[in-house]
């Protein structure tokens, strides 16, 4: 399991408590935990091959801990990350507010990151609307400014969250397609690589 | 034709396509303009050419260093001293590292390294006679070393220069098995194989030229490697993803275990000051508990304690590893038993809630040697791929995480006081610690088994004084309760004396013989009267 290769690196960010690792389980294992649960032994890192169209891709889902303390570190974890999930709690107008802090974190330090929103627990929305504590239409807009994607899920009945991650299995390999296609034009020639070998070898 | 060319833009005479040395083939610039046959000649020449210009190099400075030794002999004084003052540094390393090669060939025991201070005098001349040593190593090494160690240039260079005496033994040991291994996996990929090999030696070479550029640079040049070698691999040798993986892996470690001692905690940076920061920081947090940090492992259930013990050692052992995948394993040892002690704690799977916590702890607990040595030696010259998006390359991202922490971790992070903080931290008084664990939390398994059973041994101890104090006090009770009745019995006997009455006079049988019949009365006699 170690040495299996990882085409994308995705990080899972938010607040403690928001069901970041209830998502991940949700999605590689298609369950929903109540109590002890015995078959993994940790969902802090998970390797999951899907296929887009005729290729597959493997994605690293990286968990990470959104405890305030260390904040100021989880820089280090999404270093070369080509996709953020950034949860809320739709029940907690806190877990938002901490959501914003990843957004704009990962837009100054990590371009090449596609950000996706994530709001979780809908599933008690169903059972009582007025638990709402942040407002899609607000979320929405919030996501069209930063050019992100907005997903409500529920890790309980499964909602949304196949999807959200097709969806960012998808951006990725759209994306790897639009590069090849750039570099296929001719950025070749100048490319230190042919040269490598051999001008390193003399002096 | 010529139409075609003009409009291209660029024009080049067909006279500067061909090798420059004239034999009509094709030249080309990644070859100085000389075509690949003709290149790899004067490339024969001009490194036969460089070996030459450096034993020369070598001889000279042993000859020198003879003549300076000589007339240091003679005028023991400012000359040597200032010469000592530019080469302190280096020689001393030098010295240091040849005393155990000087052991095996010099039957008189000179001094140590703890004597170097002392004999910076003598030194020039000792220079000498380890260089000596040095050449009779490399004499012997050519004897003994395989064909195709032989080939290596960059070996041959390094040892002409005899700049490098530190051959230690288990260590080329270990080169030379890391080598075989390497040639063997090459031979299943045939021709792709041997291309690589001559990449990988040509490689070397360049890193050894480089050895005086920074060390970012030379990781740059690592990471270059790596990546064109895929990227040949790839194309040209059309090996299937899953073999280049394990190729990929081969060329690290055959590269990585050559390069290590000169790119492992170089002295050009401040590697090693760091370490013995950090070292020092994780000493001064040693009062740090579970608690605090919030980690979710209980160390009183002996499965999870043992856990943490495996965690540890998998954690310190990473040092000992050469090659970067080595060490990124360790690390990932080590996380998996840090899982396994939560998910028996909690019952649940961790998540990084639970995990990064944990790993700090253990990090604080263990104190590895060399940390941040080790994480910068894995970040410039791991292979990124494997780096960046792997489940090593999560764990390690984990650790530098928890190096991070640890450095600035303040009273906020572990829920404390600024006061409760600075107390501790200036060691002034340490957390109170749970009455229930009178020993220290960090006392291995052995040690808290001791303590727990010289409690019970006191406890003991102390039934077995009762009881004996219980037993007395019983012998007492027992000893006063006869002696009462004694009392008792003569206090009534006083009371109460015994008289021995004469038995009553018994009465006598009328017809015995009777003593007392004398007292009788005489028996009645007959009487007559007259009348």
């Amino acid at each position: 399991m170690s040495g299996q290769r990882v085409d994308l690196k995705v990080v899972m960010l938010g607040k403690e408590y928001v069901g970041k690792t209830s998502l991940v389980e949700r999605y590689v294992h298609d369950r929903f935990l109540v109590g002890p649960y015995q078959n993994t032994i940790g969902a802090a890192f998970v390797a999951k091959v899907m296929s887009v169209g005729d290729r597959t891709v493997t994605l690293g889902i990286w968990d990470t801990a959104g405890s305030e303390r260390y904040e100021a570190m989880s820089r280090i974890y999404y270093r070369g990350a080509k996709a953020a999930i950034v949860c809320y709690d739709l029940t907690d107008s806190s877990s938002f507010e901490r959501a914003k802090f990843w957004v704009k974190e990962l837009q100054s330090l990590e371009e090449g990151c596609q950000i996706y929103l994530c709001g979780t627990k809908s599933d008690l929305l169903e059972e009582d609307r007025r638990l709402r504590r942040v407002d899609f239409h607000d979320v929405q807009d919030y996501a069209d400014d930063i050019k992100a994607q907005l997903f409500e899920t529920s890790s309980k009945t499964g909602q949304s969250v196949d999807e959200l991650f097709q969806k960012v299995a998808e951006d990725y390999v759209s994306v790897a397609a639009f590069q090849l296609m750039t570099e296929d034009k001719g950025v070749d020639l100048g490319q230190k690589g042919n040269t490598y070998f051999y001008s390193c070898c003399h002096h | 034709m010529s139409l075609k060319s003009e409009r291209r833009g660029i024009h080049v005479d067909q006279s500067e396509l061909l090798c420059k040395k004239g034999c009509g083939y094709y030249g080309n610039s990644a070859w100085q303009g000389f075509c690949s046959k003709c290149w790899r000649e004067e490339y024969q020449k001009a490194r036969q050419r460089q070996i030459q210009e450096d034993w020369e190099l070598a001889e000279r400075l042993q000859r020198e260093e003879e003549e300076a030794f000589a007339s240091s002999q003679s005028s023991q004084g400012a000359q040597s001293l200032t010469f000592s003052k530019f080469e302190g540094k280096k020689t001393n390393e030098k010295s240091r590292k040849v005393t155990t090669v000087k052991k095996f060939f010099s039957a008189s025991s000179r001094g140590g390294p703890k004597k170097v201070a002392q004999e910076k005098t003598l030194k020039q001349g000792q220079l000498g006679r380890e260089r000596n040593t040095d050449n009779l190593l490399r004499d012997l090494k050519e004897i003994f070393a395989p064909a195709w160690e032989l080939a290596s240039p960059s070996e041959e260079i390094q040892e002409a220069k005899a700049a490098s005496p530190s051959i230690n033994r288990q260590a080329s040991l270990e080169t030379d098995r890391v080598s075989k291994e390497f040639i063997e996996f090459l031979k299943t990929f045939h021709k792709t194989g041997q291309e690589i090999y001559k990449q990988t030696k040509m490689f070397l070479e360049a890193m050894h030229q480089k050895r005086e550029f920074s060390i970012e640079e030379q990781s740059e040049c690592t990471q270059d490697f790596y990546q064109h070698v895929a990227e040949r691999l790839q194309t040209r040798g059309k090996v299937p993803p899953e073999k280049m993986e394990k190729a990929m892996d081969q060329i690290e470690k055959y590269i990585m275990t050559r390069l290590y001692k000169h790119v492992f905690c170089p002295e050009t940076t401040d590697d090693e000051k760091k370490d013995l920061a950090v070292q020092k920081r994780i000493r001064a947090l040693h009062w740090v508990t579970p608690q605090m940090l919030c980690v979710p492992v209980n160390e009183e259930i002996p499965e999870v304690s043992d856990m943490v013990v495996k965690a540890i050692t998998d954690i310190i052992e990473m040092d000992s590893k050469r090659v970067p995948r080595d060490k990124l394993a360790c690390i990932t040892k080590c996380s998996k038993h840090i899982f396994n002690a939560i998910k028996i704690t909690k019952n649940e799977p961790a998540s990084a809630d639970d995990f990064l916590p944990t790993l700090i702890y253990i990090v604080l607990k263990g104190n590895p040697p060399r940390l941040q040595s080790n994480i910068q030696y894995i970040t410039r010259f791991c292979n990124p791929s494997r780096l960046m998006t792997g489940e090593d390359g999560y764990y390690f991202t984990n650790l530098c995480c928890a190096v991070a922490f640890i450095e600035k971790l303040d009273a906020q992070s572990l829920n404390l006081s600024q006061e409760d903080f600075d107390r501790y931290m200036s060691g002034q008084s340490s957390p109170k610690k749970p009455e229930s664990e009178p020993w220290a939390p960090d006392a291995c398994l052995g040690v808290q088994q001791m303590y727990k059973n010289l409690d019970l041994l006191s406890q003991l101890n102390e039934r077995q004084e009762r009881l004996m104090s219980q037993a007395k006090k019983l012998e007492k009770d027992l000893i006063d309760w006869t002696d009462g009745i004694a009392k008792e019995v003569q206090d009534i006997v006083e009371k109460y004396p015994l008289e021995i009455k004469p038995p009553s006079q018994p009465l006598a049988a009328i017809d015995s013989e009777n003593v007392e019949n004398d007292k009788l009365p005489p028996p009645l006699q007959p009487q007559v009267y007259a009348g």
